[in-house]
């Protein structure tokens, strides 16, 4: 999921103009687990805009529970279609969800305006109702085969792949006393799983041409094609 | 000169350490930046100085500037090159740029993270790490650049790395010590050690590698900086016994305490290692007593 915390309000209201007519989205998916563009949050965020003077078209998120924003074909049919008079009076969207969902509504409105109400944060797992932490980068190479599936790109401050650097102290990270050393996790698992051998090989630099931006996934029902700036792999499902 | 032919002869290598000024050197070629006259302090006593690579991740004087200044003034430098501020393409093109302008040393190191230092907000590149960085500083040794270019004339310098006797757990310290090695390290220099006992059970599991390490120091100065560095310098333990100790003189009399604790500490791992590395964070003028207290004498390459 994408983590996503809202902006504090002073940020948002000052990019509206005067008279600037608002419709604000949510997302039902990922933002409504992280409450930063949920229906309660993107309710309030209505009546917070209106009680600082901001006119509100009117506001939605669209489909139920689960659903992402971020799913053009649905974004599209509830704001152009079920909301068509309001948006067709609005001036500007103001989205709470992440930047995927920001774009999707620029998609979906034909271009329209956006204000993005959320700094998106972090790609993550939802560990709880209240705790959101983040165990992949998104690096497009995944290399936690040899770690026990700890990613040390996210894990490890430095992102380092062939062992700890000398900072940790008592386990902890040399950038943060409170955070685990990634690698002294990797250890830790690998020791249990009896599989400490999977350290010993060298690691190559990572291949950060899968890494720029902005990449693009192409699918079917048996393959993939990805493609970043220097790679484009294609891979079945089938064979 | 490069430290591998001292190693190879057996000598017992002595390294001191500057860091680079904050600022520029001074286009009047008779003014020198302070690292420099500290080196000149030093280099009386150890057969070369560390010059470091913005170190704690504050900015400065680059080091391959501060070491090509050191090397001018006839001082053998070790040039500090970390991961930390370069890609791939910088750190090759500063390694083939330091031989070109004579270095015939440099440490590879990954480098403080930024937030540490002065410029938190700036971008941390890590593109490589150190094991990435040396094997591929062997790779401009051997022709090749990393991406398999060939290159016109290649390196050739001693390539020293880092470890830390204190981590726990050690053996994961070791298995990266051995990566190094493999990856072509030719000798370490180790995180300040104050107890002679981590010291000793390192090199018991170090020793099978069959690579010289010299072990690290950093002049104990007082005991708020024992405190300081306890709290907030990672990979370094100081005793509260050290601390006690040059607590327990005035200020006046600490610089001779500080030899005296720094060099019977050398003294007594003198023989487990193959050369010391000490770090005076200023304090140049105490490295002779240290050496003396240490019974070191500096061999001449």
């Amino acid at each position: 999921m994408h983590a996503t915390i809202q902006k504090p309000i002073h940020e948002i209201v000052k990019h509206i103009q005067p008279g600037e007519k608002v419709f604000v989205v949510g997302c039902n998916n990922c933002a409504w687990k992280c409450h930063s563009g949920g229906e309660d949050e993107t309710r309030m965020m209505a009546k917070r805009l209106s009680d600082r003077g901001v006119e509100v078209a009117g506001f939605t998120v669209p489909g139920p529970q689960g659903m992402s924003l971020c799913k053009l074909s649905h974004t599209r049919k509830v704001l152009m279609e079920d909301y068509a008079d309001q948006v067709k009076e609005t001036d500007s969207f103001l989205v709470l969800g992440c930047g995927q969902g920001v774009h999707t509504v620029i998609d979906a409105t034909d271009g329209g305006m956006v204000h993005p109400g959320c700094d998106t944060i972090f790609g993550g797992e939802t560990v709880s109702d209240t705790d959101i932490e983040e165990f992949c980068s998104l690096c497009g190479e995944c290399v936690i085969e040899f770690t026990g599936g700890l990613c040390p790109m996210t894990l490890c401050a430095k992102q380092l792949l062939n062992g700890p650097c000398g900072g940790a102290e008592n386990g902890n990270c040399e950038v943060d006393a409170e955070r685990p050393c990634g690698w002294i996790l990797i250890y830790g698992r690998l020791k249990k799983l009896g599989r400490l051998d999977l350290l010993d090989p060298y690691q190559p630099p990572k291949n950060h041409s899968k890494w720029s931006r902005p990449r693009t996934l192409k699918v079917s029902a048996t393959q993939a094609t990805f493609c970043s700036a220097g790679e484009r792999v294609t891979v079945s499902n089938q064979d | 000169m490069k430290l591998t032919s001292l190693f190879d002869k057996g000598q017992f290598v002595i390294t001191g350490e500057v860091g680079p000024i904050k600022g520029a050197i001074h286009r009047d070629k008779s003014i020198e930046p302070s690292c420099a006259i500290e080196a000149l302090s030093l280099s009386r006593h150890v057969h070369a100085v560390n010059v470091t690579d913005n170190q704690s991740a504050v900015m400065r004087l680059g080091s391959l500037a501060a070491s090509v200044r050191l090397k001018t003034n006839g001082i053998e430098p070790v040039y500090q090159l970390t991961c930390r501020d370069r890609n791939r393409l910088a750190l090759q093109s500063d390694l083939l740029t330091a031989y070109s302008l004579g270095i015939d040393n440099v440490l590879l190191l990954t480098g403080d993270h930024i937030q540490l230092g002065d410029h938190k907000q700036a971008k941390p590149v890590f593109d490589l790490d150190s094991v990435q960085l040396i094997e591929m500083a062997k790779g401009l040794k051997n022709g090749y650049d990393i991406s398999g270019n060939n290159i016109e004339n290649n390196i050739d310098m001693a390539f020293g790395a880092v470890v830390n006797p204190n981590f726990e757990p050690l053996e994961l310290q070791l298995m990266k010590m051995k990566k190094k090695i493999d990856a072509g390290a030719h000798f370490f220099q180790t995180q300040a050690v104050y107890d002679v006992k981590v010291f000793e059970n390192f090199m018991n599991l170090a020793q099978k590698f069959n690579c010289p390490v010299q072990v690290g120091v950093v002049i104990l100065k007082s005991p708020q900086m024992g405190e300081y560095m306890n709290k907030n310098v990672s990979g370094i333990h100081v005793p509260q016994k050290w601390i006690d100790e040059i607590g327990s003189v005035a200020k006046e009399d600490r610089k001779k305490k500080a030899a005296e604790m720094t060099g019977n500490f050398i003294r007594d791992v003198k023989s487990m290692a193959q050369g010391v590395h000490i770090m005076p964070l200023g304090w140049t003028d105490v490295v002779p007593d240290i050496l003396e207290q240490a019974q070191i004498h500096r061999s001449h390459g």
